[in-house]
């Protein structure tokens, strides 16, 4: 009995440091790929991934059980971008398990610890409070665009490792132990099919949205205005993916090779724009936006 | 203990000596149902590919091995040979050195390829054979599972396995992998059949491609290479269509200009509709124009791109080559060592089980002839335990000795000389 007290006492003292360290030591090792030859790295370094994962896990964990008693649980972009870190360090180390030898961690994990000190960076702000947290167009909205951002930054980690081993290729290097990327064949469909679910998942975001914003209306309740910023932007955004993603389906040449690689990383790059107008613009101030995003309520 | 090996391969022998003396499978089977008759107390394993014919015999006592003469005999005999016209170009290895060849050809030192891994599941194949025969036994059984346990760490320690040497190898392994995640699904078109063409076939064979087009300018020579590997030919005039179809293009021909220029290439480009095309122009003169690598997914690699991989991996592998061989002088000996001191164990116990009969034997003569005072449990007990004492300190220095002193080096004279000291039988 003391010890199961003493284990959930041991877990409660886990912190952001913990899972960002073990990340840390994870991407260290990636790198040391590049200089020397050792034979129980990869088993160091998953080690290291799955403590990092089950550290973060029990952290977003035990934050959740917090907020839930308290308010909105993860309704804040310090949360969010901890729930999007982890999604990633999972995909990393499914990828990373399946391909022991290929290099795609000095890819994914500097994404990773960046949304971690980005979350460290945006801590204090204001959490969003919830009226109506239970309901279904909130709820479809937030977890869809949470879900589309995670989508897109596979896409675009998939797209920039295209793009490094097409121009490897293409400039006759010879194939190096310690750097080793995937098939262009294998990234170009992990590309593509990133872009394609996240082009989805940000569309019934969005659509969630605008309904939401149209019930809000219709009870005289506050209302993000049609024209924000936010919502054009974010209009904007779900039109070039739409875009991307016909031109990609009609034009056979986009199809293959390096344009799919390079609208992706602009479609992300577009995303960071929009998210920064969501956090940093003048919109931050305004709760309703921000839950508009995100799928709270005022 | 004795382990004899014969064999020959393709370092020392041509490869119409080697077809003569090869088994296939099913031969392989009944040769070794052949020798269990023959040797009914010796354990073998026959290994039989297109680079090697070798038969390794073990047996517990030496009188039981077959000699390499033996061996010769049996396999002349089961081709219908004459012994002496084969035994000249056999090779015949014995004990230590018979398990370190076993050692280095399964982690691949000996092959033909240095460091492919082929070689390794032809020998499992060659184990399982033998142990389906029931021709296996305690030493094969050793000695075949630490091979594969050494060729296992030699692939993990050392990085001569990823260092190929051969142009078409590196092409097929190390170069078409970085664009392709599948084979299956995918149209490799050949130009050429000559040398370098067929052996880069073989490589891509292994690789279970979709469907393999060989195109010649003699479609004679297309069709009968196209037959030998069971893959498709096609008329020389349907070259740019193919090109148009294939996901990788190897291109070895005799051309003295090239095959492929850039306008024709423009051609094919339209039709591809910027599609990504692996070319591997190993010809030289080269087949396909220069100007070709400039298109967009358009990747062409000519012999001299490969070869600097092959100069580096040549390099490479000297460093990796004495890892690998200290691994294997390492492994032998510790094997031996175990496979020595293991060999003794039955003896000792043997030994041990005749002085307790002895001691067992006097301990009830004793009691008869003490009588009432011998059935006092405390006087039974002192008696026996000083008869134990006294059993253990007599066989304690020459056991220790034993222990100690038995090695492939000192041989098994010391275990011969206690067998017969103390007349040991089996």
């Amino acid at each position: 009995m003391l010890n199961v007290i003493a284990m959930a006492d041991w877990l409660t003292r886990i912190s952001l440091s913990c899972f960002a360290l073990s990340y840390l030591i994870a991407l260290l090792l990636e790198i040391s790929r590049l200089f020397f030859r050792v034979s129980v790295r990869s088993v160091v370094l998953f080690v290291m991934m799955l403590a990092g994962i089950f550290a973060h896990i029990i952290f977003l964990w035990d934050k959740f059980q917090s907020d839930f008693s308290g308010g909105t649980p993860l309704a804040s972009w310090y949360d969010w971008c901890l729930v999007i870190s982890l999604a990633l360090a999972i995909t990393y180390t499914i990828v990373a398990l399946q391909r022991v030898r290929h290099s795609v961690g000095i890819f994914f994990l500097p994404v990773i610890l960046g949304l971690i000190l980005f979350a460290i960076s945006i801590e204090g702000r204001q959490p969003f409070s919830a009226q109506e947290r239970g309901d279904l167009w909130g709820m479809t909205h937030g977890i869809s665009l949470l879900a589309g951002t995670v989508s897109m930054a596979i896409a675009f980690t998939t797209g920039l490792m295209y793009l490094v081993q097409a121009s490897r290729l293409k400039r006759k290097l010879p194939p190096k132990a310690g750097f080793r990327l995937p098939s262009l064949e294998w990234l170009q469909v992990c590309n593509r099919r990133s872009l394609f679910l996240a082009t989805g998942l940000i569309m019934i975001g969005l659509f969630s949205g605008i309904i939401m914003n149209v019930q809000f209306q219709n009870k005289l309740k506050d209302i993000v205005p049609w024209d924000d910023m936010v919502v054009i932007s974010s209009s904007v955004l779900l039109l070039w993916l739409i875009a991307v993603s016909i031109f990609e389906m009609l034009y056979r040449p986009a199809r293959q090779g390096k344009k799919i690689a390079y609208l992706t990383m602009a479609s992300f790059l577009f995303l960071i724009m929009v998210l920064y107008f969501v956090i940093f613009g003048q919109h931050a101030e305004t709760p309703v936006a921000i839950i508009l995003w995100l799928g709270g309520r005022v | 203990m004795r382990v004899q090996m014969i064999g020959c391969s393709h370092h020392n022998t041509d490869v119409t000596f080697r077809e003569k003396l090869a088994f296939q499978p099913t031969q392989a089977a009944a040769a070794l149902a052949q020798m269990r008759s023959l040797f009914p107390r010796t354990e073998a394993v026959l290994l039989s590919t297109c680079n090697r014919m070798e038969i390794y015999a073990a047996a517990e006592d030496e009188v039981d091995c077959p000699t390499a003469e033996e061996l010769i005999n049996f396999v002349a005999e089961f081709h219908g040979l004459v012994p002496q016209d084969i035994a000249a170009e056999l090779h015949n290895l014995c004990g230590e050195d018979a398990v370190r060849h076993l050692f280095a050809t399964a982690a691949s030192l000996n092959s033909m390829v240095v460091g492919e891994a082929q070689i390794l599941s032809q020998i499992k194949q060659a184990y399982d054979l033998a142990n389906a025969g029931d021709s296996t036994g305690p030493l094969t059984h050793s000695t075949f599972q630490a091979a594969i346990r050494v060729a296992k760490r030699v692939q993990n320690e050392t990085s001569l396995h990823e260092k190929r040497v051969s142009i078409p190898s590196i092409a097929v392994a190390d170069y078409a992998s970085q664009f392709f995640e599948r084979f299956d699904d995918k149209v490799v078109l050949i130009i050429g059949a000559g040398e370098m063409a067929q052996e880069t076939l073989t490589y891509l064979v292994d690789k279970n491609v979709g469907r393999i087009i060989i195109i010649n300018r003699s479609r004679e020579r297309a069709d009968q290479l196209a037959k030998q590997t069971g893959n498709e030919a096609a008329d020389w005039d349907q070259l740019e269509n193919l090109l148009a179809e294939a996901d990788l293009v190897v291109s070895a021909t005799a051309a003295t200009e090239p095959v492929v220029t850039g306008d024709v290439f423009e051609r094919v480009v339209e039709k591809r509709y910027q599609r990504p095309v692996f070319i591997l122009d190993l010809a030289v003169p080269r087949d396909f124009d220069n100007a070709i690598s400039d298109f967009i997914n358009v990747y062409l690699y000519s012999i001299d791109d490969i070869q600097k991989v092959c100069d580096a991996n040549l390099a490479a592998r000297q460093l990796e080559w004495p890892k690998a061989e200290n691994i294997i002088a390492e492994e032998t000996e510790l094997f031996m060592k175990v496979l020595f001191q293991r060999i003794t164990g039955p003896w000792i116990g043997r030994l041990k089980q005749q002085a307790n009969d002895i001691k067992k034997a006097e301990l009830r003569r004793l009691q008869n002839k003490l009588g009432d005072f011998g059935d006092d449990p405390t006087v039974s007990k002192e008696i026996e335990l000083t008869l134990d004492r006294l059993v253990n300190k007599l066989l304690h220095p020459p056991l220790e000795s034993l222990r100690e002193d038995i090695s492939p080096d000192t041989g098994t004279g010391l275990l011969d000389a206690l067998k017969k000291l103390f007349q040991l039988k089996d």
